[in-house]
């Protein structure tokens, strides 16, 4: 007879349905209290190590005694954007003045996934990283994931902080492991055969990528090992239930989602209810602006999401701009007290697809055609799915130079191809179309034409 | 066993903190020393996510 019984959870742990009740439960007026005490702390943190927002307080004429409210800290601290980031870090590689702590804090470098240009680096210290995992588990122990469960991880490592903040959480969770990098599609499939996990982390359109590969092996994957699929990085099965339904009838298994922005944290967890994500009010603080006119906005109105982090302390990121555009709803019928998304992100100031995985953002792509001899500023970007995978073929005129020649017009079209791939690492069909055939606007041209069907666009691209 | 409060519990974790603090003091060990600031991070997350007002890192409190 054993003398003591192993558990990972004691029976009140186990039987929570909540990861924290006490937080993901909290009152609005004590949250709100929290969110000022911290956001106070951080303020001065940022103030007292970080010598880019000494920098931008000063330009700003703003000191951290200044802020006393909410509404303080939203009308006055200076909002961030990625690009200043960028462009300080390649004059002072690895991270310049946006590190915040001395460089032997910093436990792992890892990097946003570049789509939108060029990669931003992000340094995390040992806890950012431990708090980073954590984020992911509350929407996954929500799912009725648990220890015993065994995650495999369908991709290739690399750099990307989405997913290697998976694995912290995994870890974090108490379950098994299992990495399938390195190997290709039917590697993964053999791999899910051989070792049996219960749990896919991939990027959703992967996930789907796995079943119709799957198929062709005559593998069912609806009669696999797994269980659940957690997904992120791109428009998942909250924010289309298209998707869902595809991902959850491929696997026959629950899908799930959150919503992560590498730089900050995997900062919004998927609701139980399935349609939306609930902003993780310990690790961050999040509200709303108009991006025309940098207002906040109500509740329930669309705006975009304003983050700020006090997880990431090795590189601090106050008011930071994410470009999302999301409806935020105060209350739901889950029990969170937790901002939710409904959801999740609904689009984007610059507009984003995932083509094979890859999110392109329409301005990388117009920045890039730009740079190409022979290419007109007549172009669209046009969007078809093809299986289970967004398409996107740019369309362009070709310019006057070369208007009279047209074995020129397919070397533009290369060379746009070359340099797109060089840059977002996702090949794109490049098409050259008449002189004059596209149409013109008056006003505002418009460059995207969505040809998918409805229910697999985000909400405000339909 | 009954249940504990989380007043309790928010005092039983200070004190843990300040008996690891402690404990620190002196260290001549790399190794134990690791161990210690590990486990105040943990025990400050902790404190955090019971909703306690408390520094950004532990280290912060270190004096």
């Amino acid at each position: 007879m054993p003398s003591a019984q192993l558990s990972v959870y004691g029976q009140g742990a186990r039987d929570s349905l909540f990861w924290n009740k006490a937080t993901e439960t909290m009152p609005r007026a004590r949250l709100d209290a929290l969110h000022l005490h911290r956001l106070r702390a951080l303020v001065q943190y940022a103030w007292d190590y970080s010598p880019f927002y000494r920098s931008k307080f000063d330009q700003a004429g703003l000191k951290p005694g200044d802020i006393r409210t909410l509404a303080d800290y939203k009308t006055r601290m200076p909002l961030i954007d990625k690009s200043e980031f960028i462009a300080l870090q390649a004059e002072q590689p690895p991270y310049g003045p946006t590190l915040a702590l001395p460089l032997e804090f910093v436990a792992h470098h890892s990097e946003t996934s570049g789509t939108t240009g060029v990669p931003l680096g992000i340094p995390f210290s040992t806890y950012d990283t431990v708090r980073y995992g954590e984020s992911w588990v509350y929407g996954m122990w929500a799912l009725g994931i648990r220890p015993g469960d065994s995650f495999y991880f369908a991709f290739g490592w690399g750099n990307f902080a989405g997913f290697w903040s998976a694995y912290w959480a995994a870890r974090r969770l108490g379950c098994r492991v299992i990495s399938g990098g390195g190997l290709d599609t039917r590697g993964h499939i053999q791999t899910i055969q051989r070792l049996r996990p219960t749990v896919l982390i991939s990027t959703p359109t992967f996930a789907l990528r796995m079943a119709a590969v799957a198929a062709e092996m005559g593998v069912d994957l609806a009669q696999s090992s797994i269980r659940y699929t957690y997904h992120a990085g791109e428009p998942g099965p909250t924010a289309l239930p298209a998707m869902r339904e595809q991902l959850e009838r491929a696997w026959g298994a629950k899908a799930g989602e959150l919503l992560g922005i590498a730089e900050i944290d995997a900062m919004a967890p998927g609701c139980p209810n399935g349609d939306g994500v609930h902003v993780n009010e310990m690790n961050v603080f999040a509200w709303s602006i108009d991006p025309k006119t940098g207002q906040e906005v109500a509740d329930g109105e669309i705006g975009e999401n304003i983050v700020t982090s006090y997880v990431n302390s090795a590189q601090p990121l106050l008011n930071y701009r994410t470009h999302d555009l999301v409806r935020r709803r105060a209350a739901c019928s889950c029990g969170r007290t937790w901002t939710k998304f409904e959801g999740a992100v609904l689009g984007r100031t610059d507009f984003m697809v995932t083509v094979r995985g890859t999110n392109v953002y329409q301005t990388a792509v117009e920045n890039l055609l730009a740079q190409v001899p022979g290419i007109s500023m007549h172009y669209e970007l046009v969007l078809t799915r093809e299986g289970d995978n967004d398409v996107m073929t740019v369309r362009f005129e070709p310019d006057k130079a070369i208007a009279a020649e047209r074995e020129l017009w397919n070397k533009a079209a290369a060379e746009a191809a070359e340099r797109i791939h060089r840059a977002l690492h996702v090949r794109l069909e490049i098409k050259p179309v008449a002189p004059e055939s596209l149409p013109r606007y008056e006003l505002k041209t418009k460059r995207i034409i969505d040809q998918r069907p409805k229910e697999f666009r985000r909400a405000l691209d339909r | 066993m009954t249940a504990m409060s989380n007043e309790d519990r928010v005092a039983r974790i200070r004190e843990a903190r300040r008996l690891i603090v402690a404990a620190m003091q002196g260290c001549d060990s790399p190794q134990i020393e690791t161990m210690l600031r590990s486990a105040d991070m943990e025990l400050h997350w902790a404190l955090w996510n019971l909703g306690e007002a408390v520094s950004l890192r532990p280290e912060l409190d270190y004096g």
